[in-house]
């Protein structure tokens, strides 16, 4: 049924995204980009993609942050075209996706803040997507409860933040744990709201929204291994909607090394692969994550594959953001002469 | 292939011969030459290394120097683009030309390259110290904002400061915690207010938000007041004008002064350090004036040199446009050459008229002798049997009938153009629904006032509709030209009659207010004779004498279009499309819808108010010519109903002729190949590559290389998909006929539609007025006049011009391509 009316209120956008979709850098473009010696062809090459002539009124010598400014502008603009064109309940699935940009540049402002850092320099590096009114006034506030009164109750995160009001202090460990507080409420909402929209929206983000609930456990897990966190506070962190949820959180709040977050992953087939020779502690996390990435890209990809849904809008997202994250990497592999390391790019299509 | 003689007259009947030439460009004369060629304009370069990537190519350092030198232009044509007054541009025409060619060619670039990084390095310092400066002006303006404001509140505090006293007399004194800098205040005046308070600017959109945070930090105890700056504040980067609001807190304690001072810088609040003395304001307000006025004149100072700067480059920015523009055309066009082994010259291939091979060479010599170095580049034509590219050659009165063509569908090489014939039927096909004098006339002078005006529009920008207006100037002459003949054809000015001769019809009075026409024996010479004009049956009859005529002129058309494929077979020398493609199609198309045209013209030519019988319904002939052949109701002639029979059964035969003889000759023919001996030749791309170098290597020796790409011609026959094609085709075409013919009767309902309107706009305006007396009825009159003209030029001349060409276009276009439906 949904499939009926989707077209009427959804059909032009999704048509955009898919156009958008198709836009993306495809590996023979990667492996194009890839055999560029300066920036100067990185930045030809680049005009003969979908970004176009986006880096032609760019002074000549070109640097890589101007070339990931650039490219994620080039997301942003699209992702308003898109949001000021979308009617419910499209409008509010879209707000929903730059929530997570929201708690990013909360915790990064907090954090700056605490580090003394300069309050126009932590706004530059803030992800345009994730801009909330009264944003820059989270410097001013020095523990939890003050945030919440001064800054945030007014904002889509005020509802997330409940749960982090007994922090005390903003130290750096407070500050993780308000960050994956908030990461696990606004999880487990968005994928209560997804659910709400029924249908193949339901499915394609469930499956999304459970892997990416999957990776912060694991990763909470693996980071918090040996610090001074608490089991108990660990598990209160994990989000509710994984495919590991319950049985293998549980074994995951109470692993203490590599191998017991193996095996509590373990039931779940899939993620049992992201574990095959990875040693010791060491590395372990960023080889992991690494896998998280690809895996990650292969299920936005899947999305595509359903029609009259609205994963592919998300999906459309976090692929372009990938996308940047190669670009980034590939120049920066460039400017720094590490030639061995650029092929290290994660292939979307 | 025939081989096209070269000395053939141009002519737009046949897109014109082309050949493959081969240059050989010494490295030192390539760019030279190109720019030479490329003035020229009639060479199209084939990309000789097409698996390397853009920036591998061997001329990318310069296009990225001239990439540098476009952006450093079109920064500074953005930049003349914002200043507020005009700056002028002198336009190309009237600008020295900038040499890039010869000896001194690459002087002139690095001149320029150096010139343009000058121009822009001195542009962003002034742009910079301009911001600087604008920054610091707002700023001021800002405080004295503040200042005046905050000076407006103590006023007022002042007149209501008595009663604010009275009600805390008795438990001020503790709140006065500074009593030294009450003790000052009191020696100033005695009445100041004890507050400490914060004073500043925040951008209006964020008003809000900064007064809902403070009211939170400051748990509700909030006094702030807050006023609009009217006027914007300009950001000299961006241009971008935003509102700000002075406001001024009030608050007790250093601790939440501090906060307030945080939560102000963080949401971009300027704060403005403002004493709580009177006099002090004064004095700092005074010299916030002084310092406004010196920054306004060190602002006008730094703008007029900057727009100096501007006006300079101004007088040359087309002309560096210009040579930008080319000079990144002229490396691209390099960037498809090949080096030689020794990398000293460069190989390039290309198509070109072969009537222009000459004025090439010319150009080539030129080159030459313009980059003063003996070697000049070698041009010789290689043999190829590719299809080379079509290139019709236009001038400016056929170019805009070509164009439209060239829309629909581009012919192969050496067909027949029917870009020609559109010259004629396009405009005709228009006139026919068009047709009247007075509105063929408007469209006609205002195509003659485009075409006296050419020269000096067609150099300036006109815009996107009166581009487009101008660009097919001709056509609308030609358009109006025929609306005007059939317009006589129709009898037909403004929806009026002329009455140039003696009518055919006289119209004695009668007694009882009925009139009928008699005729009386003269017949009209030319057109529609006036006296049907008012006639009770004038609709009945134009209705049926224009069906007829667009029906006419329709299956004339198809049969002409249809005629047009027979030049092409015969130059091609394609016997089997002839005889089985063409013949079969005429007599389909002849027997059906040619026997309609002549029952028409037969049935016009009868006198039927002597004839023994009825006039016969043609419709229904037609109709039951397939309904029940053999059979006739109503009879037009004697023996109707055997022609009928034969006419069907004709076109009956056609259609699986045209289906099955073709694939059936086709198959014969690879049949009797395969009985030969012969096998298929399948080749690869690979092997082409290798044999082309191979054969031009091997031709080196007389000078005269051979690009040979077999493969090209020899397609693959597959037979059921010549089967399929042929059924489609088959198809194709006996629906044409019908749905074809059919909409010709477009032509009918048009030109009913357009006389009507017309006379609508006749009778609802100016019929009404025309006998008026007096002066009211004058000015009444000269109203109307102005209104009817207005609508006639409006509705009429411009939308129903743009209605009917979109109906002409589709369908002549369409119909002239049938000459090449068999390809």
């Amino acid at each position: 049924m949904e499939a009926l009316f989707f077209n009427a209120d959804s059909g032009f956008l999704e048509g955009i995204v898919r156009g958008y979709k198709a836009g993306l850098l495809t590996q023979s473009q990667y492996s194009n980009l890839t055999q560029c010696e300066t920036l100067e062809d990185l930045r030809t090459q680049l005009a003969s993609t979908d970004y176009g002539n986006f880096l032609a009124n760019e002074p000549s010598p070109i640097s890589t942050s101007t070339i990931a400014d650039k490219a994620l502008k080039n997301l942003v603009d699209q992702f308003n075209y898109i949001r000021s064109n979308a009617v419910a309940p499209l409008d509010k699935f879209l707000d929903y996706i730059t929530y997570a940009y929201m708690i990013d540049n909360l915790v990064l402002l907090i954090t700056g803040t605490l580090h003394k850092r300069k309050l126009t320099e932590l706004l530059k590096r803030c992800h345009p997507l994730g801009w909330f009114e009264g944003m820059p006034a989270l410097g001013v506030p020095t523990n939890a409860e003050e945030l919440y009164h001064t800054v945030l109750v007014e904002t889509p995160l005020a509802e997330y933040f409940r749960d982090c009001l007994k922090v005390d202090d903003l130290d750096a460990l407070n500050i993780e744990i308000i960050r994956n507080t908030l990461y696990k409420a606004y999880l487990e909402d968005f994928q209560r709201f997804c659910q709400s929209l029924g249908g193949p929206t339901a499915d394609v983000m469930g499956r999304i929204l459970a892997f990416e609930a999957d990776r912060r456990s694991i990763n909470i897990t693996i980071n918090s291994i040996g610090t001074e966190l608490s089991k108990e506070q660990r598990a209160r962190l994990f989000p509710t909607i994984g495919r590991l949820y319950l049985g293998g959180n549980n074994a995951l709040a109470k692993a203490e090394d590599i191998d017991q977050v193996r095996s509590a992953c373990d039931s779940v087939t899939e993620y049992r692969a992201f574990f095959e020779g990875v040693g010791g502690m060491e590395g372990a996390a960023a080889q992991i994550e690494d896998r998280f990435f690809v895996e990650e890209v292969s299920l936005n990809k899947m999305a595509f594959l359903q029609q009259f849904q609205y994963g592919v809008f998300y999906a459309y997202v976090k692929l372009k953001e990938q996308e940047i994250r190669n670009i980034t990497w590939i120049s920066e592999c460039i400017a720094q002469e590490a030639r061995n390391r650029i092929q290290d790019y994660i292939t979307l299509f | 292939m025939g081989t096209p003689a070269v000395d053939e007259y141009p002519s737009l009947f046949r897109s014109e011969a082309m050949s493959l030439v081969q240059l050989f460009v010494p490295a030192e004369v390539a760019h030279d030459t190109v720019a030479e060629l490329g003035e020229l304009g009639n060479v199209e370069f084939k990309d000789l290394n097409p698996d390397v990537n853009p920036f591998q190519r061997s001329f990318v350092g310069e296009i990225r120097r001239i990439e540098e030198m476009a952006r450093r232009v079109r920064f500074f044509a953005a930049q003349i683009e914002r200043e507020r007054d005009p700056v002028p541009i002198r336009p190309l025409y009237d600008s020295a030309p900038l040499i890039a060619v010869g000896p001194g060619a690459a002087q002139t670039m690095d001149n320029i390259d150096v010139k343009l990084s000058e121009h822009e390095s001195r542009l962003l310092d002034m742009n910079d110290s301009y911001e600087v400066l604008s920054a610091r002006l707002a700023e001021l303006t800002e405080a004295r904002h503040v200042l005046r404001e905050t000076a407006v509140f103590f006023q007022r505090a002042e007149s209501n400061q008595t009663e604010i006293r009275s009600s805390f007399d008795d438990s001020s004194a503790p709140l006065l915690q500074h009593d030294d800098r009450e003790n000052q205040y009191l020696t100033v005046s005695n009445v100041q207010l004890d507050l400490e308070f914060i004073a500043g600017v925040i951008d209006r959109t964020r008003l809000p938000t900064f007064e809902r945070v403070l009211w939170r930090v400051l748990r509700g105890n909030l006094y702030m007041n807050h006023i609009d700056i009217t006027e914007p504040f300009v950001d000299a980067a961006t241009d971008n004008s935003t509102y700000k609001n002075v406001f001024i807190i009030f608050a007790h304690g250093e601790a939440l002064l501090a906060k307030i001072r945080k939560v102000s810088e963080s949401l971009g609040a300027t704060i403005y350090p403002i004493d709580a003395n009177a006099d002090k304001r004064v004095e700092s307000l005074r010299e916030v004036n002084t310092r406004v006025e010196d920054l306004k004149a060190a602002l006008y100072n730094t703008g007029s040199t900057r727009r100096a700067e501007l006006v300079k480059i101004g007088e040359s920015l087309r002309s560096w446009e210009d040579l930008v523009r080319k000079e990144k055309a002229v490396y691209e066009t390099l960037n498809l050459f090949n080096y030689d082994v020794g990398r000293k010259t460069l190989i390039a291939e290309g198509w070109c008229p072969s009537r222009d091979i000459t004025m090439i060479q010319l150009a080539l010599r030129h080159a030459t002798e313009e980059s003063g170095t003996s070697v000049p580049p070698i041009l010789h034509e290689l043999r190829t049997n590719k299809t080379p590219p079509t290139y019709q050659r236009t001038n400016k009165f056929t170019e805009g009938f070509q164009t439209i063509m060239d829309s629909y569908g581009i012919a192969t090489y050496q067909e027949v153009n029917p870009g020609l014939f559109a010259v004629v039927t396009f405009p005709f096909l228009f006139a026919v629904m068009f047709g009247d004098i007075g509105h063929g006339a408007i469209i006609l002078a205002a195509a003659l006032w485009m075409i006296f005006n050419e020269r000096k529009w067609a150099r300036a920008d006109l815009g996107e509709i009166m581009g487009m207006f101008f660009y097919g100037r001709y056509i609308i002459l030609l358009m109006g030209l025929f609306s005007v003949y059939t317009g006589f054809i129709y009898n037909d000015i403004f929806s009026k009659t002329l009455h140039l001769f003696r009518s055919g019809w006289t119209f004695p009075e009668s007694g009882d207010g009925i009139v009928h026409g008699e005729a009386n024996g003269h017949v009209y010479p030319f057109g529609l004779d006036p006296g049907w004009h008012g006639a009770e049956n004038a609709l009945i009859f134009t209705n049926s004498y224009k069906m007829k005529m667009s029906l006419v002129l329709g299956v004339t058309h198809m049969t002409f279009a249809l005629c047009l494929q027979v030049p092409n077979h015969l130059r091609f020398n394609r016997l089997a499309d002839l005889y089985h493609g063409f013949i079969p199609q005429m007599l389909f198309l002849q027997s059906i819808f040619g026997y309609l045209v002549v029952c028409i013209i037969y049935k016009w030519v009868v006198d039927w108010s002597k004839s023994s019988i009825p006039p016969p319904s043609l419709l229904n002939m037609l109709i039951a010519m397939f309904l029940s052949p053999g059979t006739v109701e109503d009879h037009l002639y004697r023996g109707q109903a055997f022609v009928q029979t034969v006419l069907l059964l004709i076109a009956g035969v056609c259609v699986p002729w045209m289906l099955c003889v073709k694939p059936y000759l086709l198959w014969k023919e690879t049949k009797r190949i395969q009985n030969h001996g012969y096998v298929g030749l399948v080749a690869t791309d690979d092997n082409h590559i290798a044999r082309h170098d191979d054969l031009e290597g091997e031709e080196e020796g007389d000078g005269r290389a051979i690009a040979a790409d077999l493969g090209e011609e020899h397609e693959k026959h597959d037979f059921s998909e010549e089967v399929i094609h042929q059924i489609i085709h088959t198809i194709e075409f006996c629906l044409g006929c019908i749905s074809h013919t059919a909409s010709y009767l477009r032509l009918w309902a048009l030109s009913l539609a357009h006389a009507q309107l017309s006379e609508v706009l006749w009778k609802m305006t100016l019929g009404r007025v025309l006998g008026a007396e007096g002066l009211f009825g004058k000015v009444k009159l000269l109203f109307v006049l102005v209104l009817w003209f207005n609508a006639t030029v409006g509705i009429l001349c411009v939308m129903e011009v743009r209605g009917c060409y979109q109906i002409v276009q589709p369908k002549n276009v369409r119909l002239l391509m049938v000459g090449f439906w068999d390809k």
